[in-house]
């Protein structure tokens, strides 16, 4: 039963759009392999000597080496305190879920900068020196409203009668969760982690007034940016974004993976049944 | 969920004596945002109340802060400039993002899957990526001004293309485009297109369609996506740092520059609560305006 419409004005936007939102990522990929050190027309050929000059440099590899400790620490925190609470939010019955729903949800409202500007004086309040650690504490309040949003939608399209059947026959809390909940919602899981470290690797708003005098990916191209402008900040920027899309193409695969084998196929980007 | 099986459930907690139930799980997560969200809020506020010392405070409590920022009259040039970027931001991305949503929910067909991939694939584009990529292509000697030259369309660079307004505003609608069309999407998925197909049947011209059951449909969705690219690009200090160059400064600049550079904590807080409180007055009036048109609670029932 195709319902599908003729909308030549709409197709037409959505091309339009396309183009303006691929064209200057295709850009700075394309100026990555450039041969010579110019970032504008004429293209002269390609030359993969900007790539051969970053991964030579010390400052790159330790951004890279930064950028990795704290996504990776971020996700694997995240992972099990977002779960437990998207796991407890969907599961309560108390009056106390509603504020609590409230305060996981608040921090995705405030814009970066208020969020990121309130860490900074409080850490120096306490006299709590920067670094990584104090980056990755603020990179879990940012991607944590993300992952519990996508974790408490998935807990609660369960069907509930089959918790209720475990737990009746005899199985605890925790062997309910291990073996009904979890085998359900796993997939979901994986790609929201992966969101979690793709948001936490990319992250410079927050992180500029948190990080001390330690650098990640983003600070790198941020400070490149200041600077004059030289060929290698397409490389960075292209593996950046190379990183992150890939860690994008995981969550969509897992998203997709748990739609399959229901009677009907979950939207791969919103999850929900499709119809 | 049905009354009965809710009971079963909540039973099934109680007898294993959880009293609290499944909340108690929530307890890491708690701790976790009250010790380093809530807390620094709370200090942050405070920090607006007293006075500055370099990189530090001292009290007693006084409003001295919020005297200063409200009045300087370049603050206030500076949230003009923030307000404009804002609403052109969020007008030109919800107005663009309409009509893509449209399509990937009527018409795409087969085409919706990829298409919703590619959209959704830029949003893992670096911000500050998309900032350089936007500062390359708008500059006098940007990729934009000497491909027109090389075709000889132009024979002087455009100038008028970077560091305004403009530039900041085409950079943030590039960032949050993908966002608005996926609310506006998930806002039509109850409305199936055999039920818009159907209304077509039943007479309704496309006027019609779009008036009575489209907009109603995604009026909140809509407001909700607006204001929040309003708040976050009237909020960006990283965007008009690098692309607006004076006429396209922005308050977010003067906030970060108070925080990190001047060292006058006070003044940086109470810019930012003054931001705040703006923002949640949109809140509310949006909140107030869906009501008043009887669009906040519109249920689709299948």
């Amino acid at each position: 039963m195709d319902a599908r419409q003729r909308s030549p004005f709409t197709l037409a936007v959505t091309l339009v759009a396309l183009v303006f939102l691929f064209v200057p990522l295709l850009l700075v990929v394309l100026f990555s392999f450039h041969k010579t050190g110019g970032l504008s027309f004429p293209f002269t050929g390609f030359s993969l000597r900007w790539y051969r000059d970053t991964f030579g440099s010390f400052e790159f590899r330790e951004a890279l080496k930064n950028s990795a400790i704290v996504a990776v620490s971020v996700s694997v925190v995240t992972l099990i305190l977002g779960t437990l609470a998207a796991y407890g939010i969907s599961r309560a019955t108390s009056r106390l879920r509603a504020p609590i729903g409230l305060l996981f949800f608040l921090p995705i409202t405030l814009p970066g900068l208020f969020i990121g500007i309130a860490m900074l004086v409080s850490f120096r309040r306490v006299d709590f020196q920067l670094s990584l650690a104090t980056v990755a504490i603020a990179h879990f309040v940012y991607v944590f409203p993300f992952f519990l949003l996508i974790a408490k939608a998935a807990l609660d399209r369960l069907d509930p009668a089959l918790e209720e059947a475990a737990s009746d026959l005899g199985a605890s809390p925790l062997k309910v969760f291990r073996k009904v909940t979890l085998p359900q919602v796993w997939p979901i899981l994986v790609g929201a982690t992966s969101l979690a470290f793709a948001l936490s690797f990319d992250e410079f708003i927050i992180t500029f007034f948190v990080i001390g005098s330690d650098s990640t990916l983003p600070m790198y191209i941020w400070s490149s940016l200041r600077r004059t402008i030289d060929p290698s900040i397409n490389v960075i920027s292209t593996m950046l974004m190379l990183i992150t899309l890939l860690l994008w193409v995981i969550a969509f695969a897992f998203t997709l993976r748990a739609g399959r084998g229901r009677a009907r196929p979950v939207d791969p980007i919103l999850g929900g049944e499709q119809t | 969920m049905s009354v009965v099986a809710h009971e079963a459930k909540e039973s099934a907690w109680r007898g294993r004596e959880l009293r609290i139930g499944p909340l108690v799980l929530t307890l890491p997560a708690v701790l976790g945002l009250v010790v380093f969200f809530l807390a620094p809020l709370a200090a942050f506020i405070l920090y607006s109340f007293l006075t500055a010392g370099l990189f530090s405070v001292s009290g007693p409590l006084t409003l001295d802060a919020y005297r200063q920022a409200v009045s300087s009259g370049v603050n206030g040039t500076l949230a003009v400039n923030s307000f404009i970027v804002g609403i052109c931001a969020a007008s030109v991305t919800l107005v663009v993002s309409l009509p893509i949503a449209y399509w990937l929910r009527y018409a795409a067909g087969r085409w919706q899957t990829l298409v919703l991939f590619l959209i959704t694939s830029t949003l893992f584009a670096s911000y500050l990526v998309r900032i350089y990529a936007w500062r390359s292509i708008l500059g006098e000697n940007g990729l934009l001004n000497s491909g027109l030259e090389r075709l000889g369309l132009i024979e002087e660079p455009l100038s008028f293309l970077l560091y305004n307004r403009f530039s900041v505003t085409v950079a943030l609608v590039h960032i949050f485009l993908p966002y608005v069309v996926l609310v506006l999407y998930a806002g039509l998925r109850p409305l199936t297109p055999a039920l818009l197909e159907s209304a077509e049947d039943l007479g309704a011209n496309a006027w019609k369609r779009w008036r009575r059951v489209i907009l109603p449909l995604i009026a909140a969705p809509g407001a909700t996506a607006f204001l929040f690219v309003f708040v976050l690009s009237a909020a960006d200090y990283v965007t008009p740092q690098f692309l607006g160059g004076t006429n396209g400064a922005m308050l977010g600049i003067r906030i970060q520059a108070a925080m990190t550079g001047v060292g006058d904590w006070p003044l940086g807080a109470a810019l930012s609560l003054l931001m705040l409180g703006a923002f949640v007055f949109c809140y509310g009036l949006t909140a107030l305006g869906l009501r008043l048109l009887r669009l906040d609670r519109i249920r689709f029932v299948n």
